[in-house]
């Protein structure tokens, strides 16, 4: 087959997603879950599937192409279509989507088989996996857009999908309501930044009279020397769409609670793919930063703040995921701080391999959790007291659960940035740009990469060495297949994942060079490669001298003595939640409430009641003259003479 | 006296002859079949009815001036046939029932419509005081007919006194205008005037004075105080017949004088009116609010109406408007009459044997126990208000475009206003009928329930052809243009 | 002759209104069903005028002018027409009208027959509102409308519907007295009450234009309605039966954007330019203030009913754009708005129905009771919120669009600022679907209601597939309004700039 006609397979990234879900949604339930499950992850591998074909298709045309499907909105002189763009970038996030996506979708099946008993009621295994779907759809709408408006059907659709799943034990959490907030409050986080990129929509329409990726790519060199003023605007209203799905500075404050959601979920949305739009967006978007160095500085800098930012606060953590979480916004501010400083293929790098290793420390965290799980169950006397995340909790797992520790180990490796892991060469090539262009992000981010191997250092402790801490903890059990082999091949992934664009050689960087255009690739520095790992080598190190030596852990964490108010910062994330609903979410609620009572029911809703009132007090008021004595009526017919004379002969 | 004259008030003789000889049939009648006198009263009006439209189209005068038939007479004198015949209609059952079942009734109705008639027709100054005098004397009887009960002697009384009281001021009127112009008949003051010769002063002070006169029988504020207390006391056919015939009658005469003789004072006079019909709006729809007696309310309704017939009447003196604003006056009057002697139908079905309920909280339940008045009544409220689907609201609509046409827009906002709180204290009738759960006692009785739906269907289906209507109107041209 | 399909789609309903009253109150069934099925031939019929419309075109069609009747001067014309923006709207009047009445089959219960014949009559009020060329017809049937609708509120509606109602009628038949002012005094003026003639040519000068604005203006603003003119509203949509709020949302909200349409855009376009900017800030207002508003209520019809005086800020806000993007932006967000607070209403109503309370209070949890009703709830939230891919958006995007690029109003504050709203419809309407169907199952009397039925599925499917075909395949809707907004827009600029 032509490989220019496999081009045209692209809709189908879309609509197999859409297909598996209606199948679901339709009979899905009666089928019961091995069906469900099964045809969930064909529809996503069939996906994969077509992503690779269209990869092969690429290598033919580098140069990609554009599959129109249909007219969406034409008014006047503003047209947007449904259209698929197929090029080196967007068919990587394809890849990296559905692959990813399939393998957690197996996991999946195992996983929830548990998590829906676990929660109580069976019944929901079908929704998670039309959910799933359904976020597939939207997720590949999103990277495979050939304009922003089509982009931002993805961009918000994944935000729905984030939202549902994160309340997809909607009755559960704190006080029975804590998962629904947490997804409300994911959802309208994001809409702040959504109306950053509604803004910037608005102004590329008005500016460049389309919102067409190419058409407006290629004016923008024009608009940026005409109005630089107004590339700037687009850029930051832009950013703040970034901040928002990518979860950075001052926006990050959903994808810690996101962490309610359940475990495949936190791998799949909240970790390797949706939060990764923003940078994408960036990265499509790398010809207007490469035009505005202001808006670059300032991605720089909002990415590194957050890298430092999110990995302080890891550090603090308890909660398994949490710490995963926070991690995963500071990974992230790598990534866009990357794209900030212009080394977009870096930060794509980063973007794929984090995937890899942040998915399998998620699915492999998940599989701990359900080890101690079971462990509650364990006995006689189920316990229900132990938290399931708490790391305070577990301890000595690697004997209970050896396959998942060894995964896991890979995963926290990677992610610290050890040689030769995957983490290892992006998280370089990002620090190496940084080297060479701005030496205070250099330092910045290489303080946070060594936060991230230190707290990722005292997880594995916390968690695997040492005894166990409790009953449920000495009793966890390993995993079944269905769920320990996605974490296998993820865990091969991360180990193999730096081949990509292997110093040197650089395979991805050639490969995206012909939608980003020809960057000289960066090239190896051993001098940066070697404090990188150093920095990496000693956060563990560290870790280990404060946890790791004595057996038991105490129940005050070490942290707290050495560094004592910095640690309460940490551990209570520097209070941004507690800042936030203190300074915009409660004066809003207020106002409103203000508005609704005094404004609207006690003066606008007034005004007519009070005319009224005001006509009925005058017609009080007159009737006093009708008093029905016969004088006085007389008496009004001469006054009423006396005036019309007075006035007729005065005037 | 020629043929021409008697021809010249035909309707009126015949009325008058069959009144007189009803009176004496009445000796016997009364006695034997108390029943027939109403009956031979309605017939003595379809004959009068008969003979008005036997004059229509003819444009003439007799009596050496005393009589003018126009189309202003031909439009107004078959309205005062119908209005006595549905009078008699709302009467039978309600005198029987108060056992004030007296022939006399009937044949005042009778000499009062005659007098209406002449007004209507009046080319004189002297002819339009006797023939409101004519009109008056049976209604002062006809209010107190409950006697011996209180109430209805009282307003009797004072509708004497205070009749008699503004008669006064319409006497020293003419004859100021007398003094002013050596006539009273109107077209040679027409010419005179017309000429320049008259005294100024006089001719102004007397325009006043029976300005005085006649805004009283219209209940024009500040005239109007009567008129709540007269129509609360008196027996509610009475009542209803006053709030029809005697206000159209003196608007017919109102519209006579002042477009003939007095356009030239209209600088001086335009202002008063405006400043009245504000008024009489104003009050008359403000007060309304606060009643809660429904007799009282549509008294009040219905001061509130004739300030919106005077708004009509404010460009009087504009030669441009002046065939308009009669036009649109006369129509009105039809809406006007139409939808109150149907809302009176209602409230007589309503009121019970010792003149009890007839207040607003009566009606509460109506819409259930007897649908089709209910919905009649809504109506009527509807047509006050000037809701389209109404003949009201085709009034209304003609009345404002008079105005704006005369370039009062500051007046028609003022009707505008006060027609939205009319809206409030007529809703609030439906609102009793439908929305509050209530037991009243509506007498179902055939006559007067044959009136409401006269009125109610007429109302809605000329709505439709409101066209037909249009044309009469602006064919009632005065005499002398 | 050939029969009209203007009269016969606007007046059909009066058939059915005939046989309802024939029919006796008991035979309750034989009501509901002849209503339904009148409904559902005008919907018929309105679908088959559509297939005889020329969509290219963007003159009136089907052109009906008979002359009633001549008031000096003055020929007083029944003249109907219809054009690519009426259109849309009487295709919403009569979809969403047979759903509403489908709605009813439990809701209303007594006094069945004295419903649906005043269901039928507010149709072809409303018809007749879209169809009207002549001013004084539109005039005779805006206010039309007023009575059935009074008496739906006042007899089948909640605790405080007289109130309810008596404010309905007084708010509107405030505005629309000195619109009656207006319009005689352009009947006055220039001699004829008909639409197409006057609105041919900028003839009426600039400062009596401003009046006229006026006093149309006050009479669509209270019907949208716009801050401040609102407060009427909460109380009727709240007090009304389910389908009267359906309808009242749907369609008789419409009456007002659609007037500033067919009125002051042609008639007085100096005023509409120069007073723009005041009607987007009051719009802006609008949308901001219903949002924040919203978010506080307790009762869940009233937030519904707050939430439309933000969403209708969108579409004055569109409409005063005065261009392409806005005006058409706005037209389909009237259908849009129609086709989501219906929804959300009909929700609101099974809701009632099972548990005969409003406030959000009471409920919560309800999705894991009845999966279906919270799946179509949230479809319903999601287009009313603006998510792509469902109607709201397609809608609320474009107006964005055409707001800040507008040259009339020239600030692109107004759209900042609106889209600012966007957030905030987030906020109130996740905090709603949260209170109604999320968290634990707080009410016992919540663990046993029964899920949706069929039949109550038939009426909320259809809107929400049409939400679904606007979101993401608009184009017919657009094509249909195209010509017509095309034209109103140069008329608008030429009468503008020939007064000038």
């Amino acid at each position: 087959m032509e490989s220019t006609q496999l081009f045209n397979l692209v809709p189908w990234v879309v609509f197999l997603p859409l297909i598996g879900l209606g199948i679901n949604l339709l009979v899905g339930r009666r089928l019961g879950e091995v069906f469900a499950g099964t045809l969930a992850s064909l529809a996503t591998g069939l996906a994969f599937v077509v992503s690779i074909l269209l990869a092969v298709a690429l290598t033919g045309h580098t140069e990609g192409t554009t599959v129109v499907l249909a007219d969406w909105i034409t008014i006047g002189d503003f047209t947007t279509r449904w259209a698929f763009r197929v090029d080196t970038l967007s068919v990587v996030m394809m890849l990296v989507v559905s692959g990813v996506g399939m393998l957690i979708h197996i996991y999946s099946i195992g996983y929830m088989h548990n998590d829906v008993r676990h929660n109580g009621d069976a019944g929901r295994f079908t929704r998670f996996f039309v959910f799933l779907n359904l976020f597939i759809a939207a997720m590949m709408i999103l990277v495979c857009a050939d304009n922003f408006l089509m982009m931002f059907v993805g961009w918000e659709g994944v935000g729905l999908c984030s939202y549902l799943l994160i309340g997809f034990w909607f009755e559960k959490g704190k006080d029975g309501i804590g998962n629904a907030i947490a997804a409300k409050k994911a959802f309208i986080t994001n809409r702040v930044g959504d109306f950053g990129l509604l803004i910037a929509m608005l102004l590329i329409f008005t500016n460049f009279g389309t919102l067409q990726f190419d058409q407006v790519f290629s004016q923008a060199a024009v608009v940026a020397a005409a109005k630089p003023g107004v590339m700037l605007l687009i850029t930051l209203f832009m950013l703040l769409g970034v901040a928002g799905k990518s979860a950075q500075l001052p926006l990050f404050v959903w994808l810690p609670d996101a962490m309610a959601g359940p475990t495949p979920v936190s791998a799949l949305i909240h970790a390797a793919t949706m939060v990764t739009a923003g940078v994408y967006l960036v990265a499509r978007s790398s010809v207007f930063y490469a035009l505005v160095p202001a808006a670059q500085t300032v991605v720089t800098w909002v990415g590194a703040a957050t890298a430092l930012f999110a990995a302080t606060i890891a550090v603090g953590q308890y909660d398994i995921k949490k710490v995963l979480a926070y991690s995963t916004i500071s990974q992230l501010g790598f990534m866009v701080a990357a794209v900030g400083m212009g080394a977009t293929v870096a930060g794509m790098f980063h973007l794929v391999t984090h995937a890899f290793f942040k998915g399998l420390l998620f699915l492999a965290a998940g599989s701990v959790i359900q080890g101690v799980e079971r462990g509650m169950h364990h006995g006689a006397h189920p316990d229900h007291d132990t938290d399931p995340q708490d790391m305070r909790q577990m301890g000595g797992l690697r004997k209970q659960m050896p396959l998942t520790f060894w995964v896991y180990l890979i995963g926290a490796l990677a992610l610290a940035g050890i040689a030769p892991l995957a983490g290892f060469f992006s998280k370089d090539e990002i620090l190496l740009s940084a080297w060479q262009t701005q030496p205070a992000i250099f330092i910045v981010l290489a303080f946070a990469a060594f936060l991230t191997a230190f707290y990722m250092g005292r997880q594995l402790i916390m968690v695997f060495f040492g005894k166990p801490q409790t009953k449920a903890a000495e009793h966890a059990t390993e995993s079944p297949l269905v769920v320990t082999l996605p974490l296998v091949i993820l865990a091969a992934l991360s180990v193999l994942g730096g081949a990509l664009n292997f110093p040197g050689v650089h395979t991805l960087e050639t490969w995206l060079s012909h939608t980003l255009g020809e960057g000289e690739p960066a090239h190896f520095n051993w001098l940066v490669a070697g404090i990188s790992l150093a920095l990496a080598l000693c956060g563990l190190g560290i870790a280990w001298l404060i946890y790791g030596r004595k057996a038991e852990v105490a129940k005050v964490d070490p942290l707290k003595k050495g560094l004592g108010p910095v640690f309460m910062g940490m551990e209570s994330k520097w209070w941004v939640d507690e800042f936030y609903q203190a300074v915009l979410l409660n004066p809003y609620k207020a106002s409103a409430q203000f508005m609704a009572e005094q404004v609207d029911l006690g003066v606008i809703d007034r005004i007519g009641g009070g005319l009224a009132a005001g006509t009925r007090m005058l017609a009080e008021g007159i009737r006093k003259f009708q008093n029905g004595y016969i004088r006085t009526y007389a008496l009004w017919m001469l006054l009423g003479l006396v005036v019309i004379m007075t006035y007729i002969f005065f005037k | 006296m020629t043929i021409i004259d008697l021809f010249s008030i035909l309707p009126v003789i015949v009325l008058l002859v069959w009144a007189l000889f009803l009176l004496m049939a009445d000796l016997w009648l009364s006695k034997y079949k108390p029943g027939w006198t109403p009956v031979l009263a309605v017939v003595g009006l379809l004959l009068s009815l008969a003979a008005s439209v036997f004059q229509a189209g003819e444009n003439f005068s007799g009596f050496s001036g005393f009589i003018l038939v126009d189309g202003f007479s031909n439009f107004l004198q078959p309205l005062f046939a119908i209005t006595g015949i549905l009078a008699i209609g709302l009467a039978y059952d309600y005198l029987k029932r108060h056992d004030i079942h007296r022939g006399e009734y009937f044949i005042l109705i009778l000499f009062s419509i005659s007098g209406m008639m002449l007004m209507s027709s009046a080319g004189d100054l002297i002819m339009i005081f006797l023939s409101l005098e004519l009109l008056s004397i049976p209604l002062y009887i006809m209010a107190s007919l409950a006697y011996p009960r209180l109430e209805s002697e009282e307003a009797g009384l004072k509708y004497f006194l205070l009749g008699t009281f503004s008669s006064g001021f319409l006497l020293f009127g003419i004859a100021m205008i007398y003094g002013a112009t050596t006539t009273t008949n109107l077209l040679d003051i027409f010419k005179f005037v017309g000429a320049g010769l008259y005294d100024p002063t006089l001719m102004i002070i007397g325009s006043v004075l029976v300005l005085i006169a006649l805004g009283f029988k219209v209940a024009a504020v500040p005239f109007q105080s009567w008129t709540p207390d007269v129509y609360q006391g008196s027996p509610s056919p009475v009542s209803a017949f006053m709030s029809v015939g005697v206000k159209a009658a003196g608007f017919s005469a109102l519209l006579r004088v002042f477009s003939l003789i007095f356009p030239q004072l209209a600088p001086a006079l335009t202002p008063v009116f405006w400043v009245i019909a504000a008024l009489t709006m104003i009050v008359g729809n403000v007060v309304a609010i606060s009643q809660t007696n429904l007799k009282r309310m549509l008294a009040y309704s219905s001061i509130a109406h004739a300030g919106y017939l005077l708004m009509a009447f404010v460009p009087f003196g504009d030669a441009v408007t002046r065939q308009n604003s009669i036009a649109a006056a006369l129509f009105y009057l039809l809406a006007y009459g139409l939808a109150s002697l149907g809302a009176w139908a209602v409230l007589i079905g309503l009121e019970g044997d010792k003149y009890s309920g007839n207040t607003l909280d009566d009606l509460a339940g109506l819409g259930k126990k007897s649908p089709i008045s209910a919905a009649l009544m809504t109506v009527f409220m509807l047509s006050f208000t000037g809701i389209p689907l109404t003949l009201g609201f085709w009034g209304k609509f003609y009345l404002f475009r008079t105005t704006i046409e005369g370039g009062f827009i500051g007046l028609a906002i003022i009707g505008l206003l006060t027609s939205l709180i009319s809206a409030f204290y007529y809703l609030r009738v439906v609102v009793k009928m439908y929305f509050t759960e209530g037991e009243t006692n509506f007498h179902w009785n055939f006559w007067t329930s044959a009136v409401a739906i006269f009125a109610g269907l007429a109302l809605l289906v000329f709505s439709f052809v409101p066209g037909w209507f249009f044309e009469l109107a602006a064919r009632a041209t005065l005499i002398g243009f | 002759m050939t029969l009209n399909p203007l009269l016969l789609v606007t007046f059909f309903p009066l058939i059915g209104v005939l046989i309802v009253l024939l029919l006796k109150p008991a035979w309750k069934n034989a009501l509901r069903w002849t209503a339904l099925s009148t409904a559902l031939v005008t919907f018929g019929l309105s679908i088959w005028m559509l297939t005889q419309f020329n969509a290219a075109s963007g003159d009136m069609q089907f052109e009906f002018l008979l002359p009633w009747f001549n008031l000096g001067g003055n020929p007083i014309g029944v003249h109907f027409g219809v054009d690519g923006i009426s259109i849309l709207m009487v295709l919403l009047t009569t979809f969403l009208t047979p759903l509403a009445i489908l709605s009813t089959w439990k809701a209303v219960a007594e006094k069945v027959k004295g419903f649906m014949a005043f269901f039928l009559l507010l149709e072809v009020g409303m018809l007749g509102v879209f169809l009207s060329l002549d001013m004084v017809l539109f005039y005779i049937f805006w206010e039309f409308t007023l009575i059935p609708m009074y008496f739906l509120i006042g007899l089948w509606g909640g605790e405080r519907r007289v109130y309810a109602a008596v404010k309905f009628f007084l708010y509107t038949f405030a505005g629309s007295i000195l619109m009656l002012a207006g319009i005689l005094w352009i009947g006055l003026q220039y001699g004829s009450f008909d639409l197409s003639l006057l609105s041919s040519a900028g003839l009426i000068p600039a400062t009596a234009q401003l009046w006229l604005f006026g006093a149309f203006g006050l009479a669509f603003a209270i019907k949208v309605p716009m801050f401040p003119l609102h407060s009427w509203l909460p109380d009727a949509h709240t007090e009304a039966p389910t389908a009267g709020s359906v309808i009242l949302a749907g369609v008789l909200l419409k009456m007002g954007t659609y007037g500033f349409l067919r009125f002051n855009l042609p008639l007085f376009p100096n005023a509409s330019m120069q007073l723009a900017p005041w009607m987007a800030g009051v719009a802006v207002i609008g949308i901001i203030y219903g949002a924040a508003v919203a978010y506080r209520q307790k009762d869940v019809k009233r937030l519904v009913a707050y939430s439309s005086i933000s969403h209708l800020g969108f579409v004055v806000l569109g409409i005063f754009a005065l261009n392409l993007q806005g005006i058409q932006g706005a037209i389909l967000q009237m259908v849009n708005h129609g086709l989501s607070t219906g929804a959300l209403f009909l929700v609101v109503g099974l809701l009632y129905e099972r548990r005969h309370t409003r406030v959000l209070e009471n409920f919560g949890g309800l999705w894991k009771v009845m999966p279906v009703m919270g799946t179509l709830a949230l479809i319903t939230v999601l287009s009313s919120v603006g998510l792509p891919g469902l109607n709201g958006f397609v809608g609320e995007f474009t107006i964005l669009l055409g707001t800040f690029k507008s040259t009339v109003l020239g600030s692109p504050w107004f759209a900042g600022v609106a889209t600012f709203g966007v957030i905030l419809a987030a906020v109130y309407l996740f905090h709603m679907f949260q209170k109604l169907f999320l968290g634990p199952v707080t009410h016992d009397e919540n663990l046993k209601l029964k899920d949706v039925s069929v039949r109550e599925i038939l009426v909320l499917a259809p809107i929400l597939l049409l939400a679904f075909w606007i979101g993401i395949y608009p184009k017919p809707f657009f094509m249909l309004m195209a010509p017509a907004v095309e034209k109103l827009a140069v008329l608008v600029q030429n009468a503008a700039s020939l007064v000038h």
